[in-house]
């Protein structure tokens, strides 16, 4: 089971289309039932991330994160989208 | 026009939790969405909403008679709460402009992309509830539906030239290439941080101040926490109420949980729109993608994680609820959007070029007059709440928010519309105005694309 932590500004918006994307990426890849993922402000990953194996963030990386950092940008704009694809499920493996 | 915001308001009149989901589910069908998939975003919405309203109602119950009981003992005068710019999107969406909003901003996006007025592609169709607030208080204040559409869509074509300005900024210090923030409440702060920062400029010895931020992140950390700054202003305001120990500890416990609940109920809403949100900006940007330079435009959200933008808000939190307290006029205790703050500083960040002490300053001048703006507006958002069915906070006569509810921007649109159609008159001259200027911008730019 992989832990994943989604942050963005607020835990609400960019984060939650962020979410839904990366979880049919996820399902796609045969991961299903294998990860959970929480969702979260971006002042609190500095705290939280100890517990998790990965964060993908729609903003930038903040001071303190103790796990792998993945930017999520290309998830709103459309742009990158297989670059990051890779990156999170090498993190998967 | 007024026959199908007539047929609109005929919906509404079913309440949110209804009106949202049918809305919703006829959105999807239009843009192509399958029919289950349609059904289950609009469900969501409904659920979010009758969430949020649980929440909400949670907030008010528990809060409302203690602020009534520090009024009592101590006389001040914070009788409106602040609940938050995720009830702000919902009473906004819930407002006969805002059921309209999705179609209308798409259109004006494309008509604006047309016309050379625009660089930016809006794919955050959320964010256009900004806009709805605008317009549905425009609404109240002129009795109107039809100027508060048109308050709507000049806001938006305000933020949008703003999005285009301040775009270069964004990308050379946010760095976000390609991306421009049209977003209704930040995009507001810019042209006053552009003010304020030449104002500094001309000050001989405060011009060369700076102040380094770099451990305010660690030490004021806690402040980005709902958990613990709901908890804490909780304990505070029970002890100033009065409240015995046990009852103090209760509403401790109930304000953090509010603050941690209402993300999560908003991110329902959000998870309903997203099926709409997609299908809308997939149309926009395939269409409108390959027009010479253009931004993708975004949820400032994106920003609100640089080092700077962050450490200022957490500063921020302790000073505004101390400002609230002793700044003359001001009656709303800030709570659920102190979480709100770091959106202010998104575009300010760029604008000062990441000096401490002026972002600092900024963010108390915005705040302070914020504060005061959200006074003013919040019977007019009490309003607003009222027409979409919200259970307001019992004890508190008035609810207000510090993210749209102190937008500088929203409040002098709402408020030239005190003087009927010459109020609006001049938000449409400037409006078309700075969509002309932009428009003169875009074609030199593209001139010189060309030549070079």
């Amino acid at each position: 089971m992989k832990r994943i932590l989604l942050a963005c500004g607020a835990g609400v918006c960019t984060s939650t289309a962020a979410r839904v994307k990366v979880e049919k990426i996820l399902d796609a890849n045969g991961y299903k039932g294998q990860y959970k993922v929480e969702q979260c402000k971006i002042a609190e990953v500095a705290a939280k991330s100890g517990s998790f194996d990965f964060v993908i963030s729609t903003t930038m990386k903040p001071e303190g994160v103790k796990c792998p950092f993945i930017n999520g940008i290309c998830f709103l704009t459309g742009v990158g989208v297989d670059k990051t694809t890779k990156e999170i499920l090498d993190l998967m493996k | 026009m007024s026959q199908i915001l007539g047929f609109f308001s005929a919906i509404q009149g079913l309440g949110a939790t209804v009106m949202m989901p049918i809305i919703i589910f006829i959105f999807g069908l239009v843009l192509g969405t399958e029919k289950g998939k349609a059904l289950r975003a609009g469900l969501t919405v409904g659920v979010g909403f009758i969430g949020l309203n649980l929440v909400i109602g949670a907030l008010g119950t528990n809060l409302g008679p203690a602020v009534e009981q520090m009024i009592t003992r101590f006389g001040l005068s914070l009788s409106v709460i602040d609940v938050g710019w995720p009830a702000a999107a919902a009473i906004a969406f819930a407002s006969t402009v805002g059921m309209v909003i999705i179609p209308v901003c798409l259109l004006v996006n494309i008509v604006m992309i047309i016309t050379n007025t625009t660089q930016t592609v809006d794919v955050d169709i959320w964010d256009y509830w900004h806009f709805a607030f605008t317009g549905a208080l425009v609404a109240i204040v002129t009795g109107s539906q039809t100027m508060g559409l048109i308050a709507a869509i000049l806001n938006m074509v305000i933020i949008m030239v703003i999005g285009d300005y301040t775009a270069p900024g964004v990308e050379k210090t946010l760095g976000l290439p390609g991306v421009s923030l049209p977003h209704g409440f930040t995009g507001a702060y810019a042209p006053i941080a552009i003010v304020i920062n030449k104002i500094i400029d001309m000050i001989p010895g405060v011009r060369k101040i700076d102040i380094n931020m770099e451990k305010v992140q660690q030490r004021f950390g806690v402040f980005g926490e709902p958990i613990i700054i709901g908890t804490a202003l909780g304990l505070v305001i029970g002890a100033v109420a009065g409240y015995g120990y046990g009852d103090v500890l209760r509403l401790g416990i109930s304000m953090g949980a509010v603050l941690v609940l209402i993300p999560k109920m908003a991110s329902l809403l959000m998870e309903g729109l997203l099926p709409i949100s997609d299908a809308a900006s997939e149309f926009i940007s395939k269409k409108f993608s390959n027009r010479g330079k253009m931004y993708i435009g975004l949820d400032s959200a994106v920003g609100v994680g640089h080092p700077l933008t962050l450490s200022v808000s957490l500063i921020l939190v302790p000073l505004t609820v101390f400002m609230a307290v002793i700044l003359p006029g001001n009656k709303v205790l800030p709570f659920a959007d102190l979480a709100v703050i770091p959106w202010m500083f998104v575009l300010i960040t760029p604008v000062v070029n990441g000096n401490g002490f002026r972002a600092l300053v900024n963010g108390i001048v915005v705040l302070a007059a914020g504060l005061l703006i959200s006074t003013n507006l919040s019977p007019l958002i009490t309003t607003a709440a009222v027409n979409a069915n919200y259970t307001l906070p019992s004890g508190a006569a008035q609810i207000s928010s510090i993210c749209d509810g102190a937008n500088p921007l929203t409040w002098a649109i709402v408020r030239l519309n005190d003087f009927g159609w010459i109020g609006m008159g001049i938000v449409a001259v400037i409006a078309l105005g700075l969509a002309l200027i932009n428009r003169n911008r875009i074609l030199k730019e593209a001139r010189e694309l060309k030549q070079a």
